[in-house]
């Protein structure tokens, strides 16, 4: 499941999530970024048993951004009970993505 | 969409580009003539054509890529993007889309700056068009390879609030009011969880952001998750990467850094391209 979290309400759709969930920090103009959406897409999909995933755009929501420290997008961070597990930074192949986190949430 | 799209226009890109044409694939090349080979005085080792000079090797070798189908593109490819079933490279502003890809970008000895790799994407960045809106109203810093970089770092001045360009070349350079040249040499990045601090040789600078611009970038910013050894690409015997329908010929694979070695590796990465999108049918 793909779904679009702002700056208001990344609490309760992220951080008191029950399910891990991927958040894709991205904008507008930035061209990985449009790269990357079909890629996290496909992975949402083949995970959607144990993954959430959330996109969130830098420009509208730059509080969440800067909180935890996204300086070049796309950046996609797993969280699982309201932390952090880990980040990717730039574009990756689906596969290695799914790998990531299955890896990260011992799937 | 093409079937093949081969990245350099070297010995080995070219001969991946004539076997892929023989094989019935459409094809596009990207990349300007290899400077390597143009500046060899004589290439004494060549089977068949002993002494011959690299500028007229290079030019035999344009003459039979003319005479396939394929795309010729001269612009920078700043990334290419496995997308699962195709790739999508993107060459400077323009996006193409191919099956399979060859690269053949040749090897780069230019080292880093110390912690470039650490902190990139955490504060280090090699595209400034990219990232630049990070950055309105910051402070950024420029180290600057190519005649590129002063355009970039004009544009950088756009938006952030002052802008330090560190020229790695000489020349005059046409800069709006808040940017700030510094003649100096950079030696590495400090920071804790992102790069804070660029040191050089006399002196240091502290910024938001720091952008690195230049020719040829990291393999790893080119091919997101591409597997290398050092300046090297990892390959199987039949020239595949890591990376399902992406191959690596020539210099990029190891040494020999050696002509007849690059044509060999283009030809069996050709090959295998080709079988590879058949089986794909």
């Amino acid at each position: 499941m793909v779904i679009h979290v702002t700056d208001a309400d990344f609490n309760e759709k992220v951080l008191n999530s029950d399910k891990a969930v991927l958040v894709d920090f991205w904008a507008e103009w930035c061209g990985p970024c449009r790269m990357i959406a079909p890629v996290v897409e496909e992975v949402a999909e083949n995970l959607k048993d144990n993954l959430v995933v959330a996109k969130l755009n830098v420009d509208e929501n730059p509080m969440t951004a800067s909180l935890y420290g996204i300086s070049s997008i796309p950046t996609l961070v797993l969280f699982k009970d309201g932390k952090p597990l880990g980040k990717i930074v730039g574009f990756r192949p689906a596969a290695q993505i799914e790998s990531a986190i299955k890896g990260a949430l011992g799937l | 969409m093409f079937d093949v799209a081969i990245i350099g226009k070297g010995p080995a890109g070219i001969s991946a580009a004539v076997n892929a044409f023989a094989r019935n694939k459409s094809v596009v090349i990207f990349g300007g003539d290899s400077k390597k080979v143009l500046l060899s005085p004589s290439i004494p080792n060549y089977p068949g054509l002993p002494e011959i000079s690299g500028k007229d090797l290079m030019e035999r070798l344009n003459e039979h890529l003319k005479l396939t189908n394929a795309t010729i593109i001269n612009k920078t490819v700043i990334a290419v993007y496995a997308m699962g079933n195709y790739f999508s490279i993107q060459a400077e502003n323009d996006f193409y889309e191919a099956k399979s890809v060859i690269l053949a970008t040749g090897v780069d000895f230019k080292k880093s700056i110390e912690n470039e790799d650490t902190f990139l994407g955490n504060g280090v960045s090699y595209c400034a068009t990219c990232d630049a809106p990070l950055y309105k109203g910051k402070v950024v810093a420029v180290v600057g390879y190519n005649h590129e970089s002063v355009e970039e770092a004009n544009f950088l001045a756009e938006v952030c609030q002052r802008v330090y360009f560190i020229p790695m070349f000489k020349g005059n350079f046409k800069l709006k009011e808040n940017v700030e040249i510094i003649n100096d040499s950079p030696i590495k990045f400090e920071g804790s969880l992102k790069a804070e601090k660029l040191i050089l040789k006399n002196n240091a600078i502290e910024a938001d952001g720091f952008f690195v611009l230049k020719d040829s970038l990291p393999l790893t910013s080119l091919v997101p998750g591409l597997e290398v050894d050092g300046p090297h690409v990892l390959v199987d015997k039949r020239m595949e990467t890591n990376i399902k329908g992406l191959f690596a010929a020539g210099d990029i694979t190891g040494k020999p850094y050696q002509v007849a070695k690059a044509i060999g590796e283009g030809q069996i990465a050709a090959l295998n391209a080709a079988e590879y999108l058949d089986q794909k049918k």
